[in-house]
């Protein structure tokens, strides 16, 4: 963090050099490689997914249903149903290829946990600043505000606000959400209490800088590395809890159904096959586990290459 | 300040955190609908609409001056009590037990109050809170101390893969795994090994075919056939809990892994572990006296988080093990709209987690004689 700090006035070498340094460590650390390419192929994977999956494969085929073709994995299954044709993951309760299903399911699990993590970082970057950097009662204010939601679990209030707001996707995001962003607040609050200590916001004080300028230019890009950390982590949190509310049925119902893919939706569509077909549960939840573990597996690591006591 | 000083301005916290909690489950379940929605869990299918205005207005939701049931269903001006007088109405009449009927599938319509559901099928999900509790602290201390002795090195690298996986992984899958696994693959007898059904399934090789009942003393399965002297139920119903708590617990065992990795990272960096290596101490007693114990304190700070997020995981591992508990009429309750069953809920799991965080903070106190309030 120190080289950050002097990184703010430094020419542009410096800059580069840091991100260089940083990038440096990430290669060496193999746990951090690993996540990387998970997480960059889950995005490839997103962005591809309407171009990879011909809208044909969406299409019910009840003929085919629940089948299974692909001699590498052998279920000793007595009574499996055989596909008509070679399948890499067999097909679904409605006949469509599952491979093909569970591609076109990653867009939709990404995209709302991305909207979710940004808007708690947006809400956390400005209530958290403001209460580490005012402080006093509005740092208290705020703080009472974050206690409430800290005292109940998040999935149970994500629960009752579903029941009353009504299942649908911009209100599971926004009941995620609403028990996402005190995190953030408490985070960004914590960063700015300690960074606004250090000898440079003094200096700014006495050149005569604003404070929402030293705030906001100065002490908040200064407390960015533990934001990204986090927020990283939270993109593999935010998609369990979301494929699990949906698992339990918390979206429209042609999501719920699994008739629009969607990994939580597709694994709870295959439990009532469980001991007839248990591919139709073990590969969407399986994406589910390889998504979440890129992510952790990178916020986990970046935590270590930003750690300012082991970088020097 | 002195100890009872910082207990006292707590206490008041809780209590101020409590009632700003129920006010906003208020707001959300008693302000975001109709008002006529407040009456449904009190009224019985015979009453008639004086009887029912009657109620509206001893739940504090209706206006004396109203003149009909009708006015107050129709939202007519001047029958509606303002939402705030509501929320005081409420509270009068969930403070003093009254949470309604139930309309939780399975039960006779105005039979059953939602209090006596809660607290039937709340013993089920504390056994299993507390199973994930003891296994959490069982699995992730021994691996955070070898993760942190052996630090950067091949049993670090391990048990840090371990703890991301655990959580990574989706809880709802996981229980499904393990029931394939056990049902389809692993099996003794032709059975299965291991139940996954409920609490006191019958359809498993080591659990007793028939481990018959006990006398409902305290509500807890485990404790009443301990209380009634039954081994076989008493068996039953520990196996039964062995799947359910090793899928919830997997995340907490990850995080808390974690958390006593770096802090017996820091711990055993100190000066007083230079000084007791340097007076000869042996590894272990260095480790476990010295290192530990210092470590252990940062790391229970997180109990309150620990057992928010166990708690909260009880709905989707009973949803999965079709187990009795209040997690899975949670799900039940949302379906068929029992919205005081998810306010009790929620309120109750709130002042578990709250009074916890206390305990925590005063023991911390207690704990660490450099932390004065």
């Amino acid at each position: 963090m120190e080289s950050k700090a002097g990184a703010e006035e430094a020419p542009k070498s410096g800059a580069m050099a840091d991100l260089r340094y940083s990038l440096h460590l990430m290669s060496r650390n193999k746990l951090v490689l690993a996540g990387s390419v998970l997480a960059a192929g889950t995005i490839l994977v997103a962005l591809l997914a309407h171009v990879i999956v011909p809208a044909s494969a969406t299409v019910d085929d009840r003929a085919i249903r629940i089948c299974w073709n692909n001699s590498l994995i052998n279920w000793h299954i007595p009574s499996i149903n055989v596909c008509p044709r070679p399948l890499p993951l067999g097909t679904d309760a409605y006949g469509r290829n599952l491979l093909l299903m569970i591609i076109l399911a990653v867009p939709l699990d990404l995209s709302i946990a991305l909207e979710i993590v940004a808007s708690a970082v947006v809400i956390g970057l400005v209530f958290g600043s403001i209460a580490g950097y005012a402080g006093g009662i509005v740092d208290e204010a705020i703080l009472r505000v974050t206690d409430i939601f800290f005292a109940v679990p998040g999935i149970l209030l994500a629960i009752v606000l579903m029941t009353v707001l009504g299942r649908t996707i911009p209100n599971l995001t926004l009941a995620v959400l609403i028990t996402w962003w005190p995190l953030y607040v408490r985070l960004i609050r914590s960063q700015v209490l300690s960074e606004k200590e250090r000898p440079y916001v003094e200096a700014l004080r006495a050149m005569g800088a604003g404070r929402f300028r030293i705030l906001f230019r100065h002490v908040v890009p200064n407390s960015i590395y533990p934001l990204i950390v986090q927020s990283t982590l939270d993109i593999g949190s935010v998609i369990l809890t979301v494929s699990t509310l949906v698992f339990l049925g918390f979206a429209p119902s042609n999501i719920a159904t699994g008739q629009t893919p969607e990994l939580g939706s597709l694994t709870s569509q295959g439990s009532q096959y469980i001991f007839s077909a248990p591919w139709l549960i073990i590969f969407p939840g399986l994406t589910i586990l390889i998504i979440s573990l890129g992510f952790n597996l990178l916020g986990d690591g970046l935590r270590d290459v930003f750690d300012p006591r082991l970088r020097r | 300040m002195k100890l009872y000083e910082y207990v006292l301005r707590r206490l008041a916290l809780l209590v101020f955190v409590l009632l700003a909690l129920a006010a906003l489950i208020f707001y959300i379940t008693r302000g975001l609908l109709p008002p006529a929605y407040a009456l449904t869990q009190y009224v019985t299918p015979r009453m008639t609409s004086a009887e029912r205005l009657i109620l509206a207005q001893n739940l504090g939701v209706a206006t004396s001056s109203c003149p009909s049931y009708a006015a107050f269903a129709t939202s007519a001006k001047g029958c509606i009590v303002p939402l705030w007088g509501q929320f005081f109405g409420w509270l009068k009449t969930v403070l003093s037990g009254n949470w309604g009927y139930t309309v939780l599938p399975g039960y006779v319509a105005g039979t059953e109050t939602t209090w006596n559901v809660f607290w039937v099928r709340f013993p089920y999900t504390a056994e299993l809170a507390i199973g994930g509790t003891i296994l959490t602290i069982a699995i992730a201390i021994p691996l955070g101390i070898v993760s942190a002795t052996h630090a950067n090195k091949a049993p670090d690298h391990a048990s840090r893969v371990v703890a991301i996986s655990g959580y990574s992984i989706p809880q709802f899958w996981f229980g499904y795994i393990l029931q394939v696994v056990f049902v389809l693959y692993v099996a003794l007898n032709g059975r299965g090994l291991l139940p996954v059904g409920g609490p006191l399934p019958t359809s498993c090789a080591i659990c007793f075919a028939n481990p018959g009942s006990v006398v409902t003393r305290t509500g807890f399965p485990v404790i009443d056939a301990i209380l009634s002297g039954n081994f076989p139920y008493f068996w039953d119903s520990i196996v039964g809990l062995i799947l359910p708590t090793v899928t919830l617990a997997l995340t907490t065992i990850g995080a808390l892994t974690r958390i006593l990795r770096s802090s017996m990272v820091d711990a055993l960096h100190q000066d007083y572990i230079l000084l007791a290596r340097s007076k000869g101490l042996r590894d272990r007693v260095v480790v476990y006296r010295h290192a530990l114990r210092n470590a252990l304190l940062p790391a229970i700070t997180i109990a309150g988080l620990i057992l928010a997020f166990l708690l909260g995981g009880v709905v989707v591992i009973e949803y999965v093990f079709d187990f009795p508990g209040v997690g899975q009429a949670a799900v039940l309750a949302s379906t068929s709209f029992d919205l005081n069953f998810l306010e009790l809920y929620v309120l109750v799991t709130a002042v578990i987690i709250v009074l916890t965080n206390l305990v925590v903070d005063v023991l911390y106190a207690k704990l660490d004689p450099r932390i004065r309030y």
